[in-house]
């Protein structure tokens, strides 16, 4: 394992139990992803990676060395794209590109010749040479992907990377996290989108008020619901009252959404269910598929679900 | 990646960052001194050769505290508030590379004033400055003192507290620190604490050394800007190698 983190606990002063006896490991070549609600605890974890935060307890090695008693070796060996926009206004791209890789320890050639490859790939040649201050947030997100990219890590982690990106760009981005992990580096995305989770990462936890309560590969984690179907209704306004699921799975209520968990042998019953409700007026409109990731995540993580995250999830499975 | 070459990545990074500003920015400060050197003599028509030359020699002071105690800490603060100072110390350079990237910013805006101010007090005054070779480390004394202990209020202090703050040290070293004129004007008990505040200090070097046959240089002034060097960089390196 490249990164090891063993029960990693964090309380701050204030008594906020940020991270609870966290357990995980990524190896080389692996994009993992790190899921959970604001204030799950996700950020806290990457800022103990990189030296931001002292763990109260617990260890983190890198390559099999101790970096919470070497702080300064955690950010030589990560590349680290924070949440936060970064602090590039008056520096064009090209300029904020070059100068992290120079910081970084690149020469000077080869962080051109790897930030020409980056801006191609992230289709950011437009704006290679205006000043940061003049570009969008989205635009500025991929600038700060870039530096974190340019002369990449032993370890990248990227706390929120596709906030304000466009759809397209967002694919683009994938690819190219992609590529730093075909090219050797374990990539930690922090990330309260499952839906992209769910296309991009390797492996990935599930972490709910400072726990990992789930962890695996998507297609293992969605095995934990068995063999599941979602029933997705969009409830009339003028209803309070959400219908009582006949299935004894799990029923979120999202705004006027209401999403189900129905046995695959169930399908047919599903479908009369909700004909009844539609004859009642109750229900507008509904669909029925796989389940998804994101209902084991609701299942999972979902106790108090935020609508505002689930809603720009199902928003970017839309686009 | 060698401390010298984070330093010199990081003050270009600065640098391009206020690039659109340095110039308006070098022009507020050399306006800052000038005011100084031919407002006072407006207020106060009928001065004496002391009180010119200590205005002469006091406004380059008045510039650097200005900078290094008001404009220095908002701008951190500021950066601490937006995240971006943690970004920054995300970044595997060393961490007392940034603090030296940001004093070099500001001298390289504060110093351009502090000499047009010097010169035109002279001409203005018609004063004949030997100037001392040793304004050279009086001024980076100055400079790195007024930036650390700048550093360290925006450090410790939230951001709203430090512009509060950095607001009282305005009226405070303007109009309650003997830097344009003498401390035996002030009452006693305020004469003493500023034998222990910096600011006294850094007007004696700075007269000092820019007009050595007017002012004596007492070392006592040079000791008391290395402790409050010390203690600044004391308090913003273990602020700035703190982990939450």
């Amino acid at each position: 394992m490249l990164l090891e983190i063993q029960e990693l606990t964090k309380v701050y002063r204030t008594g906020v139990r940020a991270n609870d006896g966290i357990t995980l490991g990524i190896e080389e070549g692996e994009v993992f992803g790190l899921l959970g609600h604001n204030g799950a605890g996700k950020t806290t974890l990457v800022n103990q990676v990189v030296g931001l935060a002292r763990p109260t307890s617990g260890s983190i090695r890198i390559d099999g060395r101790d970096v919470v008693a070497d702080p300064g070796l955690a950010r030589r060996l990560c590349s680290f794209q924070a949440q936060a926009q970064v602090p590039i206004d008056g520096l064009t791209p090209r300029q904020a590109i070059d100068l992290l890789g120079q910081l970084r320890g690149g020469s000077r050639a080869d962080v051109r010749a790897r930030r020409a490859r980056l801006v191609e790939g992230l289709e950011l040649g437009e704006w290679l040479d205006v000043d940061a201050a003049r570009l969008s947030g989205g635009v500025k997100r991929l600038v700060a992907f870039a530096m974190a990219a340019v002369v990449p890590g032993r370890l990248v982690m990227l706390d929120e990377p596709t906030n304000d990106v466009d759809p397209v760009r967002r694919r683009l981005l994938w690819q190219q996290v992609r590529l730093l992990a075909d090219h050797g580096s374990a990539v930690l995305l922090v990330t309260h989108n499952v839906i992209e989770a769910e296309r991009s990462v390797d492996r990935l936890a599930i972490l709910d008020e400072g726990r990992v309560v789930a962890e695996g590969t998507p297609a293992a984690l969605k095995a934990v619901l068995g063999a599941e179907l979602r029933l997705e209704l969009t409830l009339d306004p003028a209803v309070s009252e959400a219908p009582a699921s006949p299935f004894g799975r799990t029923a979120v209520r999202i705004g006027h959404r209401l999403i189900v968990g129905v046995p695959v042998d169930a399908a047919g019953q599903a479908v009369a269910w909700v004909e009844s409700l539609q004859r009642a007026g109750a229900v507008e409109e509904f669909t029925l598929g796989p389940a998804t990731l994101e209902d084991v995540y609701v299942a999972l993580a979902g106790g108090d679900p935020r609508p505002t995250e689930l809603e720009e999830a199902y928003d970017v499975s839309a686009a | 990646m060698s401390a010298l070459r984070s330093y010199v990545l990081l003050v270009s990074w600065q640098a391009m960052r206020k690039k659109a500003y340095l110039p308006l920015m070098m022009a507020v400060q050399a306006l800052f001194t000038l005011g100084i050197v031919l407002g006072y003599p407006l207020l106060f028509p009928s001065l004496d050769t002391t009180y010119i030359y200590l205005i002469a020699t006091g406004a380059p002071a008045i510039s650097m505290v200005s900078v290094g105690l008001v404009a220095l800490p908002q701008t951190v603060g500021e950066a601490r508030t937006e995240g971006s100072l943690d970004y920054m110390r995300s970044l595997p350079v060393p961490r007392l590379a940034f603090l030296f990237a940001d004093l070099t910013v500001w001298l390289g805006i504060v110093v351009p004033g502090v000499v047009l101010g010097v010169l035109v007090g002279a001409w203005r005054f018609g004063l004949e400055l030997q100037v001392s070779p040793l304004v050279v480390p009086a001024v980076l004394l100055v400079a790195l003192t007024s930036t650390c202990v700048g550093y360290a209020i925006a450090s410790v202090l939230p951001y709203m507290v430090t512009v509060i703050v950095t607001q009282a040290i305005v009226v405070f070293v303007f109009m309650f620190s003997p830097l344009t004129f003498l401390p035996d004007k002030l009452p006693g008990w305020l004469a003493f604490i500023h034998r222990l505040l910096p600011i006294q200090a850094m007007g004696e070097v700075t007269r000092g050394t820019i007009a050595p046959q007017q002012f004596a240089l007492s070392p006592g002034a040079w000791l008391t800007l290395v402790v409050w060097c010390l203690l600044g960089f004391g308090v913003t390196y273990a602020a700035m190698t703190r982990r939450a």
